[in-house]
Parts: C-alpha cells; structure tokens; sequence
C-alpha cells in the first residue's frame, strides 16, 4: 500500500511559519518515526524526540542521517513525566498528540 | 494531557515556545485528483471516540491557558493531504489505521472509485484532513 502525507507540504510551511529554529534547543513530543522531525531539524542546535513506540523510534534513528547524529537524540518517553531538567528547551513541538 | 502540558511548561525557559499541531475531526472531504481537476466524492465520518479524543484535548488546552501557564500567541488552520493511488488503498489504510476515530460510509465508497474508475490515467485519491496550529508562549 501507497501513501503519500502531505503532498502539499503545507504541514511543513505552517511550521516554519509558526516557529523559527536556528540555534534552538527543541523538544518534539510524539515525533514517531521522525517524520516531522526531518523538516526542521537541520537549523536546530539540539533536538530531542520522544514516543512511545519503541519500533518507531528505531526507524527515526536508523533514518537519522550521519551528519546529525551528534544533535538529534530520540528517547521513549512519556509526555507526563518527561526525563529532562526544568529550563531544558526552547521550544517544544506537541505533535499530532491527539 | 493537562499533565503533559505542565511538564513541558516545567522543561520549556522562560518565554519558551509551544507548538501545538493536530488534526481536528470535521468529516474530512475525499478527493479524487489529477492534473486536470480536482473533485469531491464524499465526507469522511466522525466517530465519537475521535470527537471525544478534540474535545479532551481542547479542554486541557483551555485549563492551561487559564491556569495561566501559556498565552496563546496565534493559531490557524491548513489542509494536511493523505494520498493513495486507489481507493482501494485509502479504504484499506482508514480500516487499519484510523478505525477507531472515523469511518467511510459505503456511498462515499461507491461515489470515490467510481470517480476514480472513470476518471483520468493519473487519478488518485486523497483525504483532506484539517490541521490546527497553534503558537503557546510560556507565562
């Protein structure tokens, strides 16, 4: 089976829209397989995803290209109780947590 | 999800940005596409749980706004476009993925791949789901 998301990228410009991320610290809450992730993370200083799904965390690394192995980390997490000190993050992305 | 917004409130700096994206349910249009025309052949349907799943997740919202934890800075809302190359895949893809939140009646079905069946060398399909975004700034 087939599937495109976001064939128009519209998810992508929104963001970018609604968040600049150069030199930013970013915390993405549910990032899954990174898909997401993969949008804005080239201009962050560090990002941190985290899920619940450990398979989908294994594809975002696996994905993880090699030149932002040293700033991009994903963790299985949960969003009630998050395993970092307070002040940690400048912006923090709450993503498709429906 | 209150508990989840405290804790980002906890882990954001002061001023910290909170970027809040999710589809909100609202009998989503199909689409079947090509490059000559676009046209709508049915509504998909909302079913309770998803309803109840906005709901509780706008009401947490709301309480962390008016707990003051975060000023609403602004919001908006854009099409996020599923594709599939045939109605076939978008029916088996909704079934396994999306069960529990909403279903497609059968005339939608009927209507859809008969529109693709008759349409265009280069039909496919689409689901037009509605995204909300929105911009928090940490109290």
């Amino acid at each position: 089976m087939t599937i495109q998301k976001d064939t128009e990228r519209n998810e992508t410009k929104y963001l970018h829209k609604f968040a600049n991320f150069a030199g930013k610290r970013v915390l993405e809450i549910g990032c899954g397989e990174g898909r997401l992730t993969w949008q804005y993370t080239k201009e962050t200083r560090l990002t941190v995803g985290i899920d619940l799904e450990a398979d989908s965390l294994r594809v975002a690394t696996i994905d993880r290209p090699s030149d932002l192995e040293n700033k991009v980390y994903f963790s299985r997490a949960m969003s009630e109780q998050l395993p970092f000190s307070k002040e940690t993050f400048d912006l923090a992305i709450l993503a498709w947590s429906f | 999800m209150v508990h989840a917004l405290r804790e980002i409130r906890r882990v954001l700096v002061p001023n910290g940005i909170l970027i809040d994206l999710r589809p909100m349910l609202s009998n989503w249009p199909i689409e079947v596409v090509s490059a000559r025309e676009i046209r709508e052949t049915g509504r998909i349907q909302d079913l309770p749980l998803g309803l109840s799943d906005d709901n509780a997740a706008n009401q947490s919202i709301a309480q962390a706004e008016q707990s003051g934890w975060f000023r609403r800075e602004a919001e908006e809302f854009f099409p996020f476009y599923y594709a599939w190359d045939s109605p076939s895949e978008m029916e088996e893809w909704i079934t396994e993925e999306w069960e529990d939140f909403i279903q497609l009646d059968e005339e939608s079905k009927r209507v859809t791949r008969s529109a693709w069946a008759l349409g265009d060398a280069d039909a496919s399909v689409r689901v037009k789901v509605k995204m909300l975004i929105t911009r928090w700034n940490k109290e």
